[in-house]
Protein backbone atom coordinates (compact mmCIF):
# COMPACT_ATOMS: atom_id res chain seq x y z
CA UNK A 1 0.00 0.00 0.00
CA UNK A 2 1.19 3.93 -0.68
CA UNK A 3 2.42 5.70 2.12
CA UNK A 4 -0.74 7.95 1.57
CA UNK A 5 -2.89 4.81 1.51
CA UNK A 6 -1.54 3.22 4.79
CA UNK A 7 -1.79 7.00 6.86
CA UNK A 8 -5.75 7.07 5.34
CA UNK A 9 -6.54 3.73 6.66
CA UNK A 10 -5.24 4.30 10.06
CA UNK A 11 -6.98 7.76 10.24
CA UNK A 12 -10.60 5.82 8.40
CA UNK A 13 -10.71 8.68 5.77
CA UNK A 14 -8.68 11.46 3.97
CA UNK A 15 -5.92 13.54 6.40
CA UNK A 16 -6.03 17.06 6.32
CA UNK A 17 -4.56 18.83 3.26
CA UNK A 18 -1.53 20.12 4.83
CA UNK A 19 -0.29 16.80 5.41
CA UNK A 20 1.02 16.26 1.76
CA UNK A 21 3.86 18.25 2.50
CA UNK A 22 5.00 15.04 4.32
CA UNK A 23 7.17 12.61 2.44
CA UNK A 24 6.55 8.82 2.19
CA UNK A 25 8.67 7.76 5.52
CA UNK A 26 6.94 10.48 7.45
CA UNK A 27 3.20 9.59 6.62
CA UNK A 28 4.38 5.59 7.31
CA UNK A 29 5.88 7.27 10.67
CA UNK A 30 2.57 8.75 11.57
CA UNK A 31 0.57 6.13 10.62
CA UNK A 32 2.59 3.87 12.68
CA UNK A 33 2.30 5.64 15.93
CA UNK A 34 -1.38 6.21 15.24
CA UNK A 35 -1.52 2.43 15.07
CA UNK A 36 0.66 1.88 18.02
CA UNK A 37 -1.55 4.05 20.27
CA UNK A 38 -4.95 2.53 18.88
CA UNK A 39 -3.34 -1.15 19.94
CA UNK A 40 -2.24 -0.11 23.07
CA UNK A 41 -5.41 1.66 24.26
CA UNK A 42 -7.28 -2.02 22.80
CA UNK A 43 -4.46 -3.82 24.90
CA UNK A 44 -4.82 -1.40 28.50
CA UNK A 45 -8.55 -1.53 28.18
CA UNK A 46 -8.55 -5.40 27.38
CA UNK A 47 -6.34 -5.75 30.51
CA UNK A 48 -8.40 -3.34 32.89
CA UNK A 49 -11.60 -4.69 31.79
CA UNK A 50 -10.05 -8.58 32.76
CA UNK A 51 -8.61 -7.14 36.01
CA UNK A 52 -11.85 -5.53 37.07
CA UNK A 53 -13.98 -8.22 37.01
CA UNK A 54 -11.54 -9.45 39.92
CA UNK A 55 -12.49 -6.67 41.81
CA UNK A 56 -16.54 -6.36 41.80
CA UNK A 57 -18.43 -7.95 44.58
CA UNK A 58 -18.61 -11.94 43.51
CA UNK A 59 -22.20 -11.28 43.79
CA UNK A 60 -22.37 -9.06 40.35
CA UNK A 61 -19.56 -11.01 38.64
CA UNK A 62 -21.48 -12.62 36.04
CA UNK A 63 -24.10 -9.80 35.37
CA UNK A 64 -21.02 -7.49 34.43
CA UNK A 65 -19.44 -10.17 32.50
CA UNK A 66 -22.99 -10.27 30.23
CA UNK A 67 -22.72 -6.76 30.15
CA UNK A 68 -18.92 -6.58 29.68
CA UNK A 69 -18.99 -9.41 26.94
CA UNK A 70 -22.51 -9.83 26.11
CA UNK B 1 -0.04 34.32 18.32
CA UNK B 2 2.42 33.62 15.40
CA UNK B 3 1.86 30.35 13.62
CA UNK B 4 4.94 28.53 15.25
CA UNK B 5 4.31 28.82 18.71
CA UNK B 6 0.60 26.85 17.96
CA UNK B 7 2.10 24.65 15.70
CA UNK B 8 4.12 23.65 19.05
CA UNK B 9 1.62 23.70 20.99
CA UNK B 10 -0.42 21.50 18.45
CA UNK B 11 2.53 19.19 18.45
CA UNK B 12 2.89 18.75 22.33
CA UNK B 13 -1.29 18.21 22.44
CA UNK B 14 -0.75 14.67 19.89
CA UNK B 15 1.79 13.74 21.47
CA UNK B 16 -0.26 13.13 24.80
CA UNK B 17 -2.76 12.24 22.63
CA UNK B 18 -0.50 8.96 20.43
CA UNK B 19 1.64 8.87 23.61
CA UNK B 20 4.72 9.56 22.26
CA UNK B 21 7.87 11.91 21.90
CA UNK B 22 7.51 15.18 20.89
CA UNK B 23 10.77 14.47 19.18
CA UNK B 24 8.95 11.25 16.84
CA UNK B 25 6.65 14.18 15.62
CA UNK B 26 9.34 16.41 14.77
CA UNK B 27 8.27 16.52 10.59
CA UNK B 28 4.71 17.81 11.46
CA UNK B 29 6.45 21.37 12.25
CA UNK B 30 6.52 22.22 8.62
CA UNK B 31 2.66 21.88 8.83
CA UNK B 32 0.31 24.84 9.77
CA UNK B 33 -1.23 25.41 12.74
CA UNK B 34 -4.93 24.25 11.58
CA UNK B 35 -3.84 21.46 9.87
CA UNK B 36 -2.35 20.08 12.92
CA UNK B 37 -5.65 21.10 14.62
CA UNK B 38 -7.53 19.13 12.14
CA UNK B 39 -5.32 16.03 12.42
CA UNK B 40 -5.33 16.20 16.25
CA UNK B 41 -9.48 16.24 16.18
CA UNK B 42 -9.29 13.24 13.85
CA UNK B 43 -6.72 11.32 15.50
CA UNK B 44 -9.14 11.52 18.59
CA UNK B 45 -12.09 10.85 16.62
CA UNK B 46 -10.16 7.48 15.73
CA UNK B 47 -8.63 6.21 19.25
CA UNK B 48 -12.28 6.89 20.25
CA UNK B 49 -13.80 4.55 17.97
CA UNK B 50 -11.19 2.17 17.91
CA UNK B 51 -12.82 0.64 21.41
CA UNK B 52 -16.43 2.56 21.25
CA UNK B 53 -17.92 -0.83 21.62
CA UNK B 54 -16.12 -1.68 24.67
CA UNK B 55 -16.05 1.88 26.01
CA UNK B 56 -19.81 1.64 25.89
CA UNK B 57 -20.24 -1.58 27.95
CA UNK B 58 -17.46 -0.17 30.26
CA UNK B 59 -20.09 2.94 30.85
CA UNK B 60 -23.20 0.38 31.01
CA UNK B 61 -21.55 -2.00 33.08
CA UNK B 62 -20.50 0.83 35.68
CA UNK B 63 -24.21 1.61 36.18
CA UNK B 64 -24.19 -1.69 37.86
CA UNK B 65 -22.24 -1.22 40.54
CA UNK B 66 -21.91 1.78 43.56
CA UNK B 67 -20.05 5.01 42.34
CA UNK B 68 -17.83 4.66 45.23
CA UNK B 69 -16.90 1.05 43.81
CA UNK B 70 -16.80 2.22 40.17
CA UNK B 71 -14.18 5.26 41.34
CA UNK B 72 -12.11 2.59 43.08
CA UNK B 73 -11.59 0.29 40.21
CA UNK B 74 -11.24 3.62 38.15
CA UNK B 75 -8.44 4.74 40.00
CA UNK B 76 -6.67 1.30 40.61
CA UNK B 77 -7.66 -0.78 37.28
CA UNK B 78 -8.27 1.20 34.60
CA UNK B 79 -6.38 4.61 34.90
CA UNK B 80 -6.09 8.18 34.16
CA UNK B 81 -5.82 7.74 30.03
CA UNK B 82 -8.91 4.58 29.88
CA UNK B 83 -11.41 6.79 32.56
CA UNK B 84 -10.84 9.64 30.42
CA UNK B 85 -11.69 7.75 27.33
CA UNK B 86 -15.03 6.45 29.55
CA UNK B 87 -15.88 9.65 30.64
CA UNK B 88 -17.40 11.08 27.40
CA UNK B 89 -20.16 8.42 27.06
CA UNK B 90 -21.06 8.26 31.00
CA UNK B 91 -24.13 9.76 31.86
CA UNK B 92 -23.07 13.37 33.45
CA UNK B 93 -24.88 12.78 36.91
CA UNK B 94 -22.82 9.72 36.92
CA UNK B 95 -19.91 10.36 35.91
CA UNK B 96 -19.60 13.72 38.33
CA UNK B 97 -20.93 11.80 40.96
CA UNK B 98 -17.61 9.32 40.71
CA UNK B 99 -15.08 12.23 40.40
CA UNK B 100 -16.36 12.98 43.56
CA UNK B 101 -15.40 10.32 44.87
CA UNK B 102 -11.77 10.06 43.42
CA UNK B 103 -8.76 11.96 44.74
CA UNK B 104 -7.75 15.69 42.79
CA UNK B 105 -4.24 14.33 41.79
CA UNK B 106 -6.00 11.55 39.91
CA UNK B 107 -8.66 13.45 38.28
CA UNK B 108 -5.78 16.18 37.25
CA UNK B 109 -4.11 12.89 35.63
CA UNK B 110 -7.84 12.04 33.87
CA UNK B 111 -8.01 15.70 33.17
CA UNK B 112 -4.70 15.72 30.92
CA UNK B 113 -5.90 12.94 28.70
CA UNK B 114 -9.40 14.06 28.48
CA UNK B 115 -11.09 15.16 25.37
CA UNK B 116 -13.40 18.25 26.07
CA UNK B 117 -15.63 18.27 23.44
CA UNK B 118 -16.72 14.61 24.03
CA UNK B 119 -16.55 15.27 27.81
CA UNK B 120 -18.41 18.56 27.87
CA UNK B 121 -21.12 17.94 29.85
CA UNK B 122 -19.88 16.16 32.76
CA UNK B 123 -17.08 19.32 32.55
CA UNK B 124 -19.95 21.91 32.67
CA UNK B 125 -21.46 20.06 35.88
CA UNK B 126 -18.46 19.54 38.08
CA UNK B 127 -18.83 21.25 41.19
CA UNK B 128 -16.95 24.86 41.75
CA UNK B 129 -14.79 23.54 44.39
CA UNK B 130 -13.78 20.66 43.03
CA UNK B 131 -12.62 22.08 40.24
CA UNK B 132 -10.96 24.72 41.76
CA UNK B 133 -8.86 21.86 43.44
CA UNK B 134 -8.58 20.40 40.35
CA UNK B 135 -7.25 23.87 38.66
CA UNK B 136 -5.21 24.25 41.49
CA UNK B 137 -3.24 20.99 40.97
CA UNK B 138 -2.91 21.48 37.33
CA UNK B 139 -1.22 25.13 37.96
CA UNK B 140 1.27 23.17 40.46
CA UNK B 141 2.20 21.00 37.55
CA UNK B 142 2.03 23.46 35.12
CA UNK B 143 -0.19 21.96 32.63
CA UNK B 144 -1.32 25.40 31.02
CA UNK B 145 -2.27 23.84 27.96
CA UNK B 146 -4.34 21.12 30.14
CA UNK B 147 -5.97 23.82 31.67
CA UNK B 148 -6.70 25.94 28.53
CA UNK B 149 -8.70 23.20 27.07
CA UNK B 150 -10.82 23.06 29.84
CA UNK B 151 -11.91 26.85 29.39
CA UNK B 152 -15.53 27.57 27.43
CA UNK B 153 -16.50 24.03 28.87
CA UNK B 154 -16.52 24.71 32.63
CA UNK B 155 -19.94 26.78 34.11
CA UNK B 156 -19.87 29.95 35.09
CA UNK B 157 -19.21 29.35 38.76
CA UNK B 158 -16.51 26.70 38.52
CA UNK B 159 -14.60 29.17 36.20
CA UNK B 160 -14.61 32.12 38.72
CA UNK B 161 -13.26 29.27 41.54
CA UNK B 162 -10.95 28.37 38.95
CA UNK B 163 -9.73 32.09 38.40
CA UNK B 164 -9.74 32.19 42.39
CA UNK B 165 -6.95 30.02 43.14
CA UNK B 166 -4.72 30.58 40.11
CA UNK B 167 -2.08 32.85 40.61
CA UNK B 168 -1.98 35.78 37.72
CA UNK B 169 1.40 34.41 35.70
CA UNK B 170 -0.45 30.83 35.60
CA UNK B 171 -3.64 32.77 34.59
CA UNK B 172 -1.16 34.24 31.53
CA UNK B 173 0.13 31.23 30.30
CA UNK B 174 -3.14 29.14 30.32
CA UNK B 175 -5.08 32.15 28.49
CA UNK B 176 -2.51 32.22 26.17
CA UNK B 177 -2.92 28.86 25.13
CA UNK B 178 -6.77 28.10 25.59
CA UNK B 179 -7.85 26.04 22.59
CA UNK B 180 -11.19 27.26 22.48
CA UNK B 181 -10.20 31.41 21.69
CA UNK B 182 -13.72 32.80 21.30
CA UNK B 183 -13.49 32.07 25.46
CA UNK B 184 -11.39 34.31 25.61
CA UNK B 185 -13.81 37.40 25.99
CA UNK B 186 -16.28 35.46 28.73
CA UNK B 187 -12.84 34.69 30.74
CA UNK B 188 -11.73 38.02 30.71
CA UNK B 189 -15.12 39.18 31.78
CA UNK B 190 -15.20 37.39 35.01
CA UNK B 191 -11.99 39.07 36.42
CA UNK B 192 -12.58 41.98 38.21
CA UNK B 193 -10.42 45.59 36.95
CA UNK B 194 -8.24 45.07 39.98
CA UNK B 195 -7.41 41.65 39.07
CA UNK B 196 -6.74 42.66 35.16
CA UNK B 197 -4.56 45.74 36.57
CA UNK B 198 -2.29 43.10 38.41
CA UNK B 199 -2.33 40.82 35.56
CA UNK B 200 -1.01 43.58 33.07
CA UNK B 201 1.69 44.15 35.61
CA UNK B 202 2.75 40.58 36.12
CA UNK B 203 2.91 40.24 32.22
CA UNK B 204 5.85 42.80 32.78
CA UNK B 205 7.17 41.37 35.57
CA UNK B 206 7.31 38.55 34.70
CA UNK B 207 7.72 38.81 30.65
CA UNK B 208 4.50 37.62 29.68
CA UNK B 209 3.74 40.47 27.41
CA UNK B 210 3.26 37.67 24.30
CA UNK B 211 0.71 35.82 26.47
CA UNK B 212 -1.36 39.33 27.47
CA UNK B 213 -1.12 40.51 23.72
CA UNK B 214 -2.48 36.66 22.78
CA UNK B 215 -5.67 37.53 24.76
CA UNK B 216 -5.92 41.07 23.48
CA UNK B 217 -6.06 39.93 20.34
CA UNK B 218 -8.77 37.66 20.85
CA UNK B 219 -11.02 39.55 23.06
CA UNK B 220 -14.09 41.76 21.99
CA UNK B 221 -12.83 45.72 20.86
CA UNK B 222 -14.52 46.86 24.18
CA UNK B 223 -12.16 44.86 26.35
CA UNK B 224 -8.91 45.48 23.97
CA UNK B 225 -9.34 49.03 24.40
CA UNK B 226 -9.84 48.17 28.45
CA UNK B 227 -6.96 46.29 28.78
CA UNK B 228 -5.04 48.30 26.51
CA UNK B 229 -5.68 51.31 29.01
CA UNK B 230 -4.61 49.57 31.54
CA UNK B 231 -1.45 48.46 30.28
CA UNK B 232 -1.27 52.23 29.00
CA UNK B 233 -1.59 53.44 32.64
CA UNK B 234 1.80 51.86 33.57
CA UNK B 235 4.87 53.58 33.75
CA UNK B 236 6.92 54.22 31.03
CA UNK B 237 9.48 51.34 32.24
CA UNK B 238 6.21 49.18 31.51
CA UNK B 239 5.56 50.83 28.76
CA UNK B 240 8.99 50.04 27.17
CA UNK B 241 9.49 46.49 28.16
CA UNK B 242 6.22 45.84 25.89
CA UNK B 243 7.90 47.72 23.48
CA UNK B 244 10.92 45.61 23.33
CA UNK B 245 8.84 42.21 23.68
CA UNK B 246 6.56 43.46 20.31
CA UNK B 247 10.22 43.82 18.60
CA UNK B 248 11.71 40.74 20.34
CA UNK B 249 8.78 38.52 19.19
CA UNK B 250 7.80 40.06 15.93
CA UNK B 251 4.38 40.72 17.84
CA UNK B 252 3.54 43.83 16.33
CA UNK B 253 0.71 42.78 14.70
CA UNK B 254 -0.85 42.03 17.34
CA UNK B 255 0.33 45.09 19.38
CA UNK B 256 -0.87 47.64 16.32
CA UNK B 257 -4.51 46.81 16.67
CA UNK B 258 -4.44 47.00 20.79
CA UNK B 259 -2.81 50.60 20.88
CA UNK B 260 -5.61 51.57 18.64
CA UNK B 261 -7.88 50.21 20.89
CA UNK B 262 -6.38 52.93 23.94
CA UNK B 263 -8.02 56.21 24.70
CA UNK B 264 -6.25 59.16 21.96
CA UNK B 265 -4.19 60.62 24.85
CA UNK B 266 -3.01 56.87 26.08
CA UNK B 267 -2.60 56.48 22.58
CA UNK B 268 -0.40 59.60 22.14
CA UNK B 269 1.69 58.58 25.15
CA UNK B 270 2.33 55.20 24.05
CA UNK B 271 3.53 56.72 19.96
CA UNK B 272 6.06 58.93 21.97
CA UNK B 273 8.03 56.79 24.12
CA UNK B 274 12.06 56.72 23.13
CA UNK B 275 12.11 53.03 22.05
CA UNK B 276 9.22 53.75 19.25
CA UNK B 277 11.18 56.02 17.87
CA UNK B 278 14.08 54.08 16.19
CA UNK B 279 14.37 53.00 12.43
CA UNK B 280 14.16 49.50 13.59
CA UNK B 281 10.96 49.13 15.39
CA UNK B 282 9.20 51.90 13.20
CA UNK B 283 10.43 49.64 9.89
CA UNK B 284 8.78 46.58 12.31
CA UNK B 285 5.64 48.61 12.71
CA UNK B 286 4.95 49.40 8.99
CA UNK B 287 5.83 45.54 8.28
CA UNK B 288 3.46 44.07 10.31
CA UNK B 289 1.03 46.78 8.85
CA UNK B 290 1.58 45.93 5.42
CA UNK B 291 1.80 42.04 6.40
CA UNK B 292 -1.31 41.51 7.86
CA UNK B 293 -3.46 44.77 6.52
CA UNK B 294 -3.19 46.78 9.15
CA UNK B 295 -3.39 50.01 7.83
CA UNK B 296 -6.34 51.40 9.98
CA UNK B 297 -4.35 51.05 12.77
CA UNK B 298 -0.99 52.37 11.07
CA UNK B 299 -3.05 55.33 10.10
CA UNK B 300 -4.35 56.17 13.55
CA UNK B 301 -0.69 55.52 14.78
CA UNK B 302 0.99 57.67 12.69
CA UNK B 303 -0.38 61.19 13.06
CA UNK B 304 0.63 61.06 16.56
CA UNK B 305 4.49 60.25 16.31
CA UNK B 306 6.99 63.11 16.51
CA UNK B 307 8.26 64.76 13.27
CA UNK B 308 11.68 62.86 12.83
CA UNK B 309 9.72 59.38 13.64
CA UNK B 310 6.81 60.64 10.94
CA UNK B 311 9.97 61.21 8.26
CA UNK B 312 11.29 57.84 8.79
CA UNK B 313 8.06 56.25 8.32
CA UNK B 314 7.59 58.22 5.01
CA UNK B 315 11.04 56.95 3.70
CA UNK B 316 9.81 53.40 4.71
CA UNK B 317 6.57 53.61 3.09
CA UNK B 318 8.18 54.26 -0.53
CA UNK B 319 8.18 50.29 -0.53
CA UNK B 320 5.14 50.07 0.06
CA UNK B 321 3.64 51.69 -2.76
CA UNK B 322 1.86 48.61 -4.33
CA UNK B 323 -0.27 48.27 -1.60
CA UNK B 324 -1.39 51.97 -1.77
CA UNK B 325 -4.86 51.15 -2.92
CA UNK B 326 -5.34 49.25 0.56
CA UNK B 327 -4.48 52.26 2.56
CA UNK B 328 -6.66 54.74 0.39
CA UNK B 329 -10.02 51.71 1.03
CA UNK B 330 -8.64 51.59 4.52
CA UNK B 331 -8.74 55.58 5.09
CA UNK B 332 -12.09 55.95 3.72
CA UNK B 333 -13.67 52.52 5.18
CA UNK B 334 -12.41 53.78 8.77
CA UNK B 335 -12.69 57.63 8.47
CA UNK B 336 -9.13 57.71 8.97
CA UNK B 337 -8.44 60.61 6.14
CA UNK B 338 -7.20 63.02 7.58
CA UNK B 339 -4.19 60.63 8.93
CA UNK B 340 -3.69 60.10 5.14
CA UNK B 341 -3.92 63.37 3.86
CA UNK B 342 -1.40 65.16 6.38
CA UNK B 343 1.07 61.93 6.19
CA UNK B 344 1.17 62.15 2.46
CA UNK B 345 1.80 65.81 2.65
CA UNK B 346 5.04 64.30 4.01
CA UNK B 347 5.46 62.18 1.42
CA UNK B 348 8.25 61.81 -1.84
CA UNK B 349 6.98 63.44 -4.70
CA UNK B 350 6.87 60.11 -6.64
CA UNK B 351 4.86 58.64 -3.34
CA UNK B 352 2.44 61.76 -3.24
CA UNK B 353 1.74 61.38 -6.94
CA UNK B 354 1.01 57.88 -7.02
CA UNK B 355 -1.47 58.49 -3.82
CA UNK B 356 -2.93 61.42 -5.78
CA UNK B 357 -3.72 58.78 -9.14
CA UNK B 358 -5.24 56.61 -6.92
CA UNK B 359 -7.75 59.00 -5.28
CA UNK B 360 -7.99 60.79 -9.03
CA UNK B 361 -9.37 57.20 -9.78
CA UNK B 362 -11.87 56.48 -6.78
CA UNK B 363 -15.47 56.86 -6.77
CA UNK B 364 -17.31 59.58 -5.96
CA UNK B 365 -17.90 57.92 -2.83
CA UNK B 366 -14.86 57.58 -1.73
CA UNK B 367 -13.68 61.45 -2.94
CA UNK B 368 -16.68 62.92 -1.22
CA UNK B 369 -15.84 61.29 1.92
CA UNK B 370 -12.15 62.50 1.34
CA UNK B 371 -13.70 66.14 0.53
CA UNK B 372 -15.54 66.42 3.85
CA UNK B 373 -12.52 65.10 5.95
CA UNK B 374 -10.55 67.66 4.37
CA UNK B 375 -13.19 70.26 4.78
CA UNK B 376 -13.89 69.88 8.53
CA UNK B 377 -10.39 69.03 9.39
CA UNK B 378 -9.04 72.17 7.33
CA UNK B 379 -6.41 70.00 5.17
CA UNK B 380 -6.59 71.91 2.25
CA UNK B 381 -2.90 72.91 1.86
CA UNK B 382 -1.58 69.43 3.25
CA UNK B 383 -4.51 68.15 0.21
CA UNK B 384 -3.32 69.98 -2.69
CA UNK B 385 -0.09 69.38 -2.16
CA UNK B 386 -0.34 66.14 -3.18
CA UNK B 387 -3.04 66.54 -5.57
CA UNK B 388 -0.76 69.05 -7.53
CA UNK B 389 1.53 66.33 -8.21
CA UNK B 390 -0.90 64.86 -11.24
CA UNK B 391 -0.39 66.30 -14.56
CA UNK B 392 -1.84 69.34 -15.34
CA UNK B 393 -4.75 67.73 -17.50
CA UNK B 394 -5.24 65.35 -14.54
CA UNK B 395 -5.20 68.13 -11.51
CA UNK B 396 -8.38 70.08 -13.93
CA UNK B 397 -10.32 66.72 -14.33
CA UNK B 398 -10.09 65.73 -11.01
CA UNK B 399 -10.92 69.66 -9.63
CA UNK B 400 -13.40 69.80 -11.97
CA UNK B 401 -15.17 66.47 -9.95
CA UNK B 402 -14.32 68.12 -6.68
CA UNK B 403 -16.48 70.81 -7.38
CA UNK B 404 -19.76 68.63 -8.13
CA UNK B 405 -19.17 66.86 -4.90
CA UNK B 406 -17.53 68.94 -2.18
CA UNK B 407 -19.65 71.26 0.07
CA UNK B 408 -20.00 75.16 -1.33
CA UNK B 409 -17.67 76.14 2.16
CA UNK B 410 -15.16 73.54 1.07
CA UNK B 411 -14.99 74.61 -2.50
CA UNK B 412 -14.08 77.69 -1.46
CA UNK B 413 -11.42 76.62 0.91
CA UNK B 414 -9.74 74.58 -1.79
CA UNK B 415 -9.85 77.18 -4.04
CA UNK B 416 -8.38 79.92 -1.95
CA UNK B 417 -5.65 77.48 -0.79
CA UNK B 418 -5.35 76.77 -4.45
CA UNK B 419 -4.73 79.92 -5.36
CA UNK B 420 -2.41 80.97 -2.44
CA UNK B 421 -0.60 77.91 -3.74
CA UNK B 422 -0.49 79.39 -6.94
CA UNK B 423 -2.16 75.87 -8.64
CA UNK B 424 -3.89 78.29 -11.02
CA UNK B 425 -5.43 75.46 -13.08
CA UNK B 426 -7.16 73.97 -9.61
CA UNK B 427 -8.19 77.42 -8.91
CA UNK B 428 -10.02 77.97 -12.37
CA UNK B 429 -11.73 74.67 -12.21
CA UNK B 430 -13.08 74.61 -8.85
CA UNK B 431 -14.60 78.28 -9.61
CA UNK B 432 -15.35 79.32 -12.93
CA UNK B 433 -14.40 82.09 -13.88
CA UNK B 434 -12.18 83.71 -10.44
CA UNK B 435 -8.95 84.83 -12.05
CA UNK B 436 -5.59 83.36 -10.21
CA UNK B 437 -4.34 85.51 -7.53
CA UNK B 438 -7.58 87.26 -7.21
CA UNK B 439 -8.26 88.23 -3.60
CA UNK B 440 -11.60 86.31 -2.02
CA UNK B 441 -13.79 86.96 0.81
CA UNK B 442 -13.75 83.27 1.28
CA UNK B 443 -12.62 81.61 4.65
CA UNK B 444 -9.01 81.63 4.64
CA UNK B 445 -7.16 78.15 4.05
CA UNK B 446 -4.70 76.88 6.12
Amino acid sequence: MSARGTLEAELGGQAPDGLAALDAAERRAFAGILRDAKERQSRELEAAVEESLGVVPRLLRGTIRKVLFG
Amino acid sequence: MADAVDVGLEIVKLTRLLGCRADELGYLERIDSQDLRDLREQVTGVLFDADRHMLGRVAAASKLIPSKLAATIGESVFGPLLCARVTGILDPHRAVDIAERLPTGFLADVTEHLDPRRASRVIGELPPARVAEIADELAARELYITMGSMVGHLSKAATVAALDVVDDETLLRTAAVVESKGSLGSLVALLPEERLETIIRTASDAELWPEALEVMGHVSERQRGELAEIAAGQDDEVLEGLVRSAQHDGLWGVLLPVTRAMSPASRERFVNLPSIQTRTVLAAIVDAAAQESLWADLLAFLPLLPAPARRRVAALATALRPMFPQVVVAAHEEQLWPSLVAFAAELDEATQRRIAELIAASDDEVLAGLLAAVEESALERESLTVLARLAAAKQRSLAKRIAGLASADGIEALAEAARAAELDGITEALIPGRRPGKTTAAKAGP
